[in-house]
């Protein structure tokens, strides 16, 4: 009796809540309990190239500076930096000079100097993903001229936290401004794992008074000591920054890669001096590949939907043939800057365009083939450009002021 | 030990009588027993409760009767019932413990001598409370009324709003010291008989000493077996919710002596569903009804949802929200969860104190409450500014289930999440809620399954369940509850 009684009280709803609990508390790893106070928020990452070694800053908010009343003038950001041969070691050594565990999930940017990226960014990337604090969702840029360090303790303007600022930056430039190219990690990682593309990255440089722009001198008039500035795109063979694309050509390889999504841009007048601004509101660019003679070819036919968003020369707009005229010059203007574009990054050798992709999509069989030296391939094939160019509205008056007042006269 | 009343009958000398019921009832003050003699020849007794009768009418339909409009023949029982007394609800009696149980609930005995057998007539009147506005349970729109502590004002004024002949009362007295009148009231053809057999059974089979309230039959029904912190059963203090649910096929149970009227069978919908949703628009209705679940999530969740955000999954945070609750938490020398805690248990008793303390210190505690929780706990950097205004969502949206009996459990499990949440984070609230599932999708109300007909799932019954269909789609009742034909 006693016996079936007990074997019954095994089974009761109570002990099996019991089991479940204990095994709750066994099975499971993720026992890290941290309270938001006990947490350095890391919000920007810098890595440097020295001696062999990884040198590690992190921007980590000052989260008493966040508040509304914060009562001193510290500094909302704290920078600490370590040099360590590996990324991990680099981060855990931060511990020994931060009261706090640094919290890596809100990494807003990670900045790689040259040297590092020239070295080959396989590395630092692989802790960043490896890593299961790590948020994949942070922008990547690499800084010419000065540390990575030095960008990471920069203090910028208009945003308390700099991190914040430079992210900010980087996401209102991308969407009106057409080069600058804003790259996430897992964009990164994608193409480092594909073959037919190679990756680029989002560079800048501190422009004016580097020293002074780490001080909080740096805001308190309203211009600035210094800047950060986003130039364009660095473009990468593998892991490896091969050369920087200037302006132009960074607008060329996001127009390619269809990811302008407003820009303007300056085209000269024709038969006059002066320029006039036209805003692209839409841009289609379709690679298609072809292969002549055994070689690879590739046709870029480009559509663009454009205003006149600002005119500096005497033009009669109400002439059909002078629009017309301006559409053409507009066309021409396009086609030098992808011309320039696609050379610039043939000499470099790094099909950041992804034209190799396209083969491998249309002609898989000899992609096979010229995959292996796709890059010595790259640098040879004949781009030819197909424009269709419309200006459509422009503006809410139609010829420049000064045109109407000369025929008045 | 409670001395019983031996099953005796009436001796046909009336001073036996008077000496016996004087030995059952004992001494007590407000026992009358009113000697008269009828046309000069005939001793009689009357024995009644004071407080009990309505003395008014007493004194007109019986004492008045009985010395004035006796007939000078001769007298029995049978005359005087018939034709002497003129009060509504007259019958013989035999037994002396029947009698006496009549005259414990507010009627009069009248023995004659020389007869075995008396005469009950009752005339229960009592002072009563009034018919007052509902105040658990107010609408804007919707009858105003509730119920009182007397059982027939509550079940007329339920068929005043339901006259169809085949409404049934039945009444039975469960209790052993109070005998208190229970009434199940149903409508025949609609409501399920067997349940109602059931129902009948198991009250009169209940060896409750006393029956006070609802609860005491809503234990004894559900026995042993169900063990949940969940209603099973709804109440209400509201004749048209009533009235509405014996008309959907429910059965209703009304116990004299509270104004709390209960349904069965109850589902989960029923808790968060109020009377007047069907008073408004039904596109409100249906927004509210939505409004009240949302309600009921934040109440039972918020604090265990910040609780596990904060401390464990800090990476689910925008950027910036991270930054600013991590600024207001500079500082505070408590965990978040025991900083939840103290919050949530400070802002129980304070509704707890709001309930039961005198109206008229209510002012005080309401402004000394508003300060500590509010004002001086953030300024003392003891609680987080965020924490305050996570209490605060969660007692506001407490108060917008409609059912209280819904709104008990629902504030209680919140702790228990609070625990999972600060122990297991995110997991623990999954699990938590995985189980909380498995115990509603498992409990029963009455052989019809609690989540019905969310779970198991029925599209006809979908009319009337989270949303509320127009009158003219739904043929405005909840179909399933009625008796299959």
């Amino acid at each position: 009796m006693r016996r079936t009684r007990r074997t019954h009280s095994l089974l009761s709803p109570l002990c099996l809540l019991i089991c479940m609990g204990i095994m709750t508390m066994i099975l499971t790893g993720c026992w890290n309990r941290r309270e938001l106070n006990e947490l350095a928020v890391v919000l920007a990452v810098g890595i440097d190239s020295a001696d062999g070694q990884y040198e590690v800053s992190v921007q980590v908010a000052e989260p008493s500076q966040m508040s509304r009343n914060r009562g001193s003038d510290r500094s909302p950001v704290s920078i600490f930096s370590q040099k360590a041969p590996t990324l991990f070691e680099a981060f855990r050594k931060i511990t020994t000079k931060s009261a706090r565990k640094m919290y890596v999930a809100h990494i807003r940017l990670v900045i790689f100097d040259e040297q590092t990226a020239r070295n080959g960014i396989k590395e630092p990337l692989d802790f960043l993903f490896r890593d299961h604090e790590v948020r994949p969702d942070f922008y990547m840029v690499v800084t010419k001229g000065t540390s990575a360090k030095d960008v990471v303790s920069f203090i910028t303007p208009t945003e308390i936290l700099p991190s914040i600022g430079l992210y900010k930056t980087l996401k209102v430039s991308e969407k009106v401004w057409a080069p600058t190219s804003a790259v996430k990690v897992t964009e990164m990682l994608k193409k480092l794992t594909k073959t037919g593309v190679e990756p680029v990255l989002t560079w800048g440089k501190i422009v004016g008074d580097v020293r002074k722009g780490k001080t909080p001198e740096n805001v308190k008039q309203p211009a600035s000591f210094s800047e950060f500035k986003y130039f364009g795109v660095s473009a990468f063979r593998g892991d490896r920054l091969v050369g920087w694309l200037n302006e132009s050509n960074s607008k060329a390889y996001n127009y390619i890669t269809n990811k302008v999504s407003s820009t303007v841009g300056n085209v000269n007048c024709p038969h006059s001096k002066g320029d006039f601004v036209v805003e692209v509101s839409r841009s289609k660019v379709k690679i298609v590949p072809s292969i002549q003679r055994g070689e690879p070819r590739i046709q870029l036919e480009t559509t663009i939907d454009a205003n006149l968003g600002e005119i500096g020369c005497p033009v009669d707009l109400t002439n059909e043939a002078t629009f017309l005229a301006m559409e053409e010059a507009a066309r021409k203007s396009l086609m030098k800057i992808l011309k320039d574009g696609v050379r610039e990054a043939q000499s470099m050798g790094s099909d950041i365009f992804g034209f190799g992709e396209a083969f491998h999509r249309k002609y898989p069989r000899q992609w096979s083939q010229w995959k292996e030296n796709w890059n010595q391939k790259f640098k040879k094939i004949p781009v030819e450009i197909k424009i269709d160019y419309k200006l459509n509205k422009i503006g809410k008056i139609i010829s420049p002021f000064g045109n109407n007042l000369s025929k008045k006269e | 030990m409670i001395e019983r009343v031996p099953d005796i009958g009436f001796s046909s000398h009336l001073p036996d009588n008077i000496a016996r019921i004087h030995s059952f009832m004992g001494k007590s003050s407000d026992f009358i027993i009113r000697e008269v003699t009828i046309a000069n020849r005939h001793r009689a007794a009357l024995f009644y409760l004071d407080g009990m009768v309505d003395m008014q009418t007493v004194q007109n339909s019986v004492i008045s009767a009985l010395l004035d409009r006796s007939p000078a023949g001769p007298i029995t029982v049978q005359i005087i019932k018939e034709s002497v007394l003129d009060a509504g609800e007259v019958s013989e009696v035999a037994s002396i413990e029947a009698s006496l149980e009549h005259v414990l609930s507010g009627g009069l005995l009248l023995l004659l001598d020389g007869f075995t057998s008396g005469i009950i007539i009752s005339l229960p009147g009592w002072e009563d409370r009034a018919i007052s506005e509902s105040k658990t349970q107010s609408v804007v729109r919707g009858p105003q009324n509730s119920f009182t502590e007397t059982l027939r004002t509550n079940t007329t004024l339920v068929r005043r709003r339901v006259k169809d002949l085949n409404v049934q009362v039945f009444t039975i007295k469960v209790g052993r010291l109070s005998k208190t009148d229970v009434a199940i009231m149903y409508i025949r053809n609609l409501a399920d008989e067997e349940l109602i057999q059931q129902l009948v059974e198991k009250l009169s089979n209940a060896h409750q000493e006393r029956v006070l309230e609802g609860e005491y039959l809503e234990e004894i029904l559900l026995g042993k077996k169900k063990v949940t912190i969940f209603p099973i059963f709804y109440n209400s203090d509201r004749p048209d919710t009533i009235a509405a649910g014996i008309m959907d096929g429910r059965i209703a149970i009304f116990i004299d002596g509270t104004p709390f009227v209960l349904l069965v069978p109850s589902l989960f919908v029923d808790f968060i569903q109020s009377a007047e949703d069907y008073y408004q628009s039904y596109i409100y209705s249906s927004f509210i009804r939505i409004l009240r679940y949302i309600g009921m999530f934040i109440c039972m969740l918020a604090p265990s949802i910040y609780i596990a955000l904060t401390t464990y999954h800090q990476d689910m945070l925008p950027t910036q929200l991270l930054l600013s609750l991590a600024a207001q938490r500079e500082g505070i020398p408590f965990p978040a969860f025991v900083e939840a805690m103290l919050m949530e248990v400070t802002f129980e008793i304070l509704r707890e104190a709001g309930i039961r303390m005198p109206r008229t210190v209510g002012q005080a505690v309401s402004i000394v409450g508003t300060i500590v929780i509010g004002q001086a706990a953030v300024e003392a950097s003891i609680v987080s500014a965020a924490m305050v205004i996570i209490v605060a969502i969660t007692g506001i949206a407490s108060f917008v289930i409609p059912s209280y009996a819904m709104s008990i459990p629902i504030r209680t499990i919140r702790f228990v999440f609070m625990v999972l949440a600060a122990t297991f984070g995110v997991y623990g609230l999954t699990i938590g809620l995985i189980i909380l599932i498995v115990h509603l999708c498992n409990l029963s109300s009455f052989n019809m399954p609690y989540m019905s007909p969310i779970a198991p799932y029925n599209r006809d019954e979908q009319s009337d369940a989270i949303l509320r269909f127009p009158f003219w789609y739904s043929g405005n009742r909840k179909t399933k509850r009625r008796q299959q034909p």
